[in-house]
């Protein structure tokens, strides 16, 4: 139902006061632009002239106050409020399901300060990722979060539901990047996280921001740590007949922290469709691209020290040259037509676990989604991308060529694959999600993800936001 | 569907050029960047939004400086898309009254900024001049005809006053356009001339890539046409310029021109003529090379003013904040755009003139 007369136009009034006029839109255009995120699920939805819930008002903040004075609006007219970086986020954290204030935080994109001693830089929670790249790259620096998203995403997007980029395996998540934030809560109170993460003066409350997505307050400001833009990347690709081997080598390689920036092990299905479409290598196997880098000497004694073991499973060294072409190629794969696109059905139900339980998890997930639907003769994809000590996390796809032309029977279709994977997953000791979060797309997995936790997540998030404007429908927490 | 705009389906849910969309950059508004814009044409296609004024400005807000296909690994002809687009609005006589009128001054006059003058003289080498060089940039032809004069050839201005079809294109006129075309490839031929040399990014543009692509024109095979830019870096030795003396550093900072995304070609040989010029090398904006944001030159100027003026002051912006204290730039279109924006104390110069000053006295 839209919302119309008065009060609508008393929220327009107070929100104009605040932002200021060219910065509060009600417009049409822009009400629809910013019904859908990159979840295949709405612009599907749009894509077959079905009417979206658009926001009421778009919103773009200039700052922390600014933003604690639109949460006081939002709470005294108990209206929604969606906080919103690029919208590149796949799983519907951005949408505005009933409703309500949009707010985009892409006017915030200073950088506060690059400190070249201590190796961080400060910035506003909307800069666009490539744009802070380029920034630190001019002193010889590098953000080590590099996602396939960074030229449409911001830091915030990156923070809020823990993403995680192709250099992880080395330098760690984006949360594992952040030494200190900036967030406005949803009472309109703002704060700022301790000065450095590492320390023992109490519990670790910041982490409470990342991975909530915008449902326990906006982050406005991070300080990342940057690393040197390494002297040298060394790149090669290697072919293992058996997948079972290669995860195997991955977690040698893993465990004897040779440190390498990327392993990123495709399994056969994987290597013979989309190794042959983007790079063009006809390839039969599992294809692993590894990569070492920093100071020359170093990275070459690591990938000596990495081959070593590789060779050991009687793999295929292919090189360094589709290594490199990979690389240079990576992102390639996100540019349409060669992305995914619709008409298809797909999703990226990437999950991670220990390296005991990996295996068998993605065999019982493949198995549960190729069985169960055959008769869309669906396609199960999937690569290992981002290793832990640990463990390490399956990014695996599904895609539906010829789904349903109904968008109601398509959503129907959508969420029964998306039931039987996560249920594969949960059954196999596997998180819904590593790097993509939750948003509404797994939402309603989050009880059974976190069992006997999540009434405590549920106690903070009432304590947090007890009117719940703060994004609501997202990460398990209802209106 | 006119097969261009079918680069709207592709781009209507991809993001991967958001990072260099000028637009989006300045108003931070989803619907103005490429995906934004796409998403609004391919709605109205399937019904889902009709053309009214709120669409409509999303619609005019593309600048047409060609920041997303240069980053397209894919290769989306967007911009095209959009002019495609217009075509239809207009054709529809939905497009806004100013959009119409910047038309109809083209239309009636082969230019939009003043009046065009066909060349009687004849030659093998050209100049082309343009609208904006020859009615509001006069100082910058002079200075180009002068130091091609030093490099020992005879020019032909051509061009003068006429528009090279971008803007008519741009703006959703195809039929203008291409007349504007066929007058610059008739003037071209009439004087005789083999190699053309073209002054501003915007026409050259125009010449190597829209004409073919857009309206389906092809330039004879016997004109080879040229940057001038490219031209004069390699005439470097042959002019003998003598350098500014004492100059370490310098305090100027090079813009690349409007569409020089289109262009890689010309990054190296414009800042090869500014280190000349200036002494040293140009400070470097932070919106440059394979990434420089057009100013407000462009169609925009017409379709959404209010963008056009905040997209130059945003290079000017970039300029100060790289702490510039004067900015130099060789296209005629750009700095006349650069010089009615600027409100600070900001020198800008072309660079051209500054060549000029540096020519041996007798030269
Ligand atoms: C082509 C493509 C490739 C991708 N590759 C990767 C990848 O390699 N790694 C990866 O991790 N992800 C990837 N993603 C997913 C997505 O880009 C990331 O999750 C990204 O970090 C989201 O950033 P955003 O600014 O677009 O956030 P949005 O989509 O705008 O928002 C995501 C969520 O965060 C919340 N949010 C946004 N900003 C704030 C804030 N300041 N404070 C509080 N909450 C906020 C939103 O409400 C929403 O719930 C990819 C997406 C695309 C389209
Ligand atoms: S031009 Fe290319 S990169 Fe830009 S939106 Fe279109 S498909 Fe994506």
């Amino acid at each position: 139902m839209e919302w119309t007369g008065l009060q609508p136009e008393m929220v327009r009034s107070e929100l104009t006061e605040i932002a200021g006029d060219a910065h509060v839109s009600t417009d049409e255009a822009d009400r629809l632009v910013y019904a859908t995120d990159w979840f295949w699920l709405p612009q599907m939805w749009l894509d077959r002239g079905e009417a979206p819930r658009k926001p009421d008002y778009i919103v773009r903040p200039k700052s922390a106050e600014e933003i604690s004075a639109i949460l006081q609006v939002a709470n005294s007219y108990r209206i929604p409020v969606i906080p919103w970086g690029g919208g590149s986020g796949s799983q519907g954290g951005a949408l505005p399901v009933f409703g309500g204030i949009v707010l985009d935080t892409k006017r915030m994109n200073r950088i506060v300060e690059i400190d070249e001693k201590s190796l961080t830089v400060t910035a506003e929670a909307g800069i666009n990722g490539k744009q802070l790249e380029w920034a630190v790259n001019e002193k010889g620096l590098m953000l080590p979060h590099y996602p396939a998203s960074a030229n449409c995403a911001t830091l915030g997007g990156y923070l809020a539901p823990r993403g995680t980029g192709t250099i992880s395996t080395k330098y760690g998540k984006a949360e594992d990047l952040v030494l200190r934030m900036q967030v406005v809560l949803p009472d309109g109170h703002i704060l700022r996280t301790p000065i450095v993460p590492q320390h023992a003066a109490g519990p670790d409350f910041y982490r409470l921001f990342l991975g909530s997505e915008g449902t326990f307050g906006v982050i406005t400001e991070a300080t990342m740590q940057l690393d040197y833009l390494p002297e040298c990347r060394l790149l090669r690709a290697v072919l293992f007949e058996d997948l079972t081997d290669a995860i195997e080598a991955g977690r040698q390689i893993m465990t004897r922290r040779l440190e390498p920036f990327v392993i990123r092990l495709y399994d056969p299905r994987s290597t013979a469709s989309r190794v042959k479409k983007i790079l063009g290598y006809e390839l039969e196997g599992a294809y692993m691209v590894l990569g070492f880098d920093g100071d020359k000497d170093i990275a070459t004694l690591q990938e000596e020290k990495a081959m070593d073991i590789i060779n050991g499973f009687g793999a295929r060294d292919l090189g360094r040259e589709p290594g490199e072409a990979w690389w240079n190629q990576r992102y390639d794969f996100y540019y349409p037509p060669q992305s995914l696109k619709l008409p298809w059905m797909y999703g990226t139900t990437e999950t991670v676990t220990t390296y005991d339980k990996i295996e068998k998890l993605y065999f019982a997930e493949k198995k549960a989604v190729e069985e169960g639907y055959r008769e869309w003769d669906i396609d199960f994809i999937g690569h290992f991308s981002h290793w832990f000590h640990w463990g390490v996390m399956v990014y695996t796809r599904f895609i539906i060529r010829n789904p349903p032309d109904d968008a109601k029977e398509a959503v129907r279709l959508h969420n029964r694959v998306w039931n039987t994977a996560m249920t594969a997953v949960l059954e196999n000791g596997g998180m819904v999600n590593e790097h993509h979060g939750v948003g509404l797309k797994l939402s309603r997995f989050m009880r059974r993800q976190y069992g006997d936790a999540w009434p405590l997540l549920d106690r903070i998030k009432k304590s947090l936001d007890p009117n719940g404007i703060m994004n609501p429908g997202k990460v398990g927490f209802g209106r | 569907m006119n097969t261009v705009i079918g680069a709207i389906e592709n781009c209507r849910f991809c993001l991967m050029c958001r990072h260099v969309a000028p637009v989006g950059h300045i108003t931070h508004n989803e619907s103005v960047t490429p995906h934004g814009i796409a998403l609004v044409a391919a709605m109205q296609r399937r019904g889902q939004l009709t053309w009214n004024t709120s669409t409509l400005d999303v619609l005019y807000a593309e600048p047409d400086g060609g920041n997303c296909r240069a980053h397209c690994v894919t290769d989306q002809p967007l911009p095209a898309a959009i002019a495609a687009i217009r075509a239809e609005v207009a054709d529809d006589g939905l497009a806004p009254p100013e959009v119409v009128s910047a038309h109809n001054r083209i239309a009636e006059n082969h230019s939009a900024f003043g009046s065009y003058e066909p060349a009687t003289m004849h030659g093998e080498w050209g100049l082309f001049v343009g609208d904006v060089g020859f009615n509001l940039a006069r100082e910058t032809v002079q200075a180009a005809l002068k130091l091609l004069e030093a490099c020992g050839l005879d020019v032909v201005p051509v061009g003068c006053g006429l528009d090279s079809g971008f803007i008519p294109c741009s703006l959703g006129y195809p039929k203008t356009a291409h007349a504007q075309a066929r007058l610059c490839i008739e003037e071209v031929q009439r004087t005789g001339i083999k190699k053309l040399l073209v002054l501003s990014p915007q026409d050259l543009f125009a010449f190597l890539q829209m004409h073919q692509e857009r309206l389906d024109i092809t330039w004879p095979e016997d004109v080879v046409i040229i940057d001038l830019i490219d031209f004069l870096a390699s005439q470097v030795p042959n002019l003998k310029l003598i350098p500014p003396a004492g100059i370490t550093e310098n305090a100027a900072a090079y813009v690349d021109p409007t569409h020089a995304v289109r262009l890689p070609e010309r990054f190296d040989a414009a800042r090869s003529l500014c280190e000349v010029a200036l002494g040293s090398a140009p400070l470097e904006l932070f919106w440059r090379k394979d990434r420089a944001h057009p100013v407000g030159s462009t169609a925009i100027q017409f379709t959404r003013p209010d963008i056009g003026v905040r997209l130059t002051e945003a290079r000017l912006e970039d300029a100060i904040n790289r702490g510039a204290k004067s900015i130099v730039c060789d296209d005629p279109v750009t700095l006349h755009e650069l010089r009615l924006r600027d409100k600070s104390s900001m020198r800008i110069q072309g660079l051209y003139e500054t060549m000029l000053t540096r020519l041996p006295p007798h030269s």
